[in-house]
């Protein structure tokens, strides 16, 4: 981690930015979650690879 | 790891909605590739995919190579 007082360009510290990115991954994983689950019913109830 | 520190070069409120739009983007391609290169989506869209399945094995039987008559 480099000294939390560097000043960088987006301003954010490297702690804040971490968090946003915390967060998007955790919402990336859901998006996933979802989507293989929509795959998982149309693979069933449509002729997708049958 | 590393990735996180993107955002102290890129601001977030440019990363985050280029991200998200070009995740719809991709989706919409992908849905309209299907819609043009199916059948059974369309039908789906019209409420008769169920006999789009039916007809779907039906063509499949259909087409079976003729077997050998010793």
């Amino acid at each position: 981690m480099s000294n939390a007082t560097e000043v960088w360009p987006t301003g954010l510290t490297e702690g804040q930015a971490l968090e946003i990115h915390r967060n998007l991954i955790q919402g990336t994983q859901m998006f996933g979650v979802i989507a293989a689950l929509a795959h998982l019913l149309a693979y069933i109830y449509s002729p997708w690879l049958h | 790891m590393i990735y996180g520190r993107l955002w102290l070069v890129v601001k977030p409120t440019v990363g985050i909605p280029l991200l998200l739009g070009a995740v719809a983007v991709g989706s919409f391609a992908v849905h309209t590739a299907l819609l043009t290169n199916t059948s059974w989506v369309k039908k789906f869209l019209n409420g008769s995919a169920a006999s789009a399945v039916v007809q779907t094995q039906s063509t499949v039987a259909s087409v079976a190579p003729p077997t050998l008559q010793v």
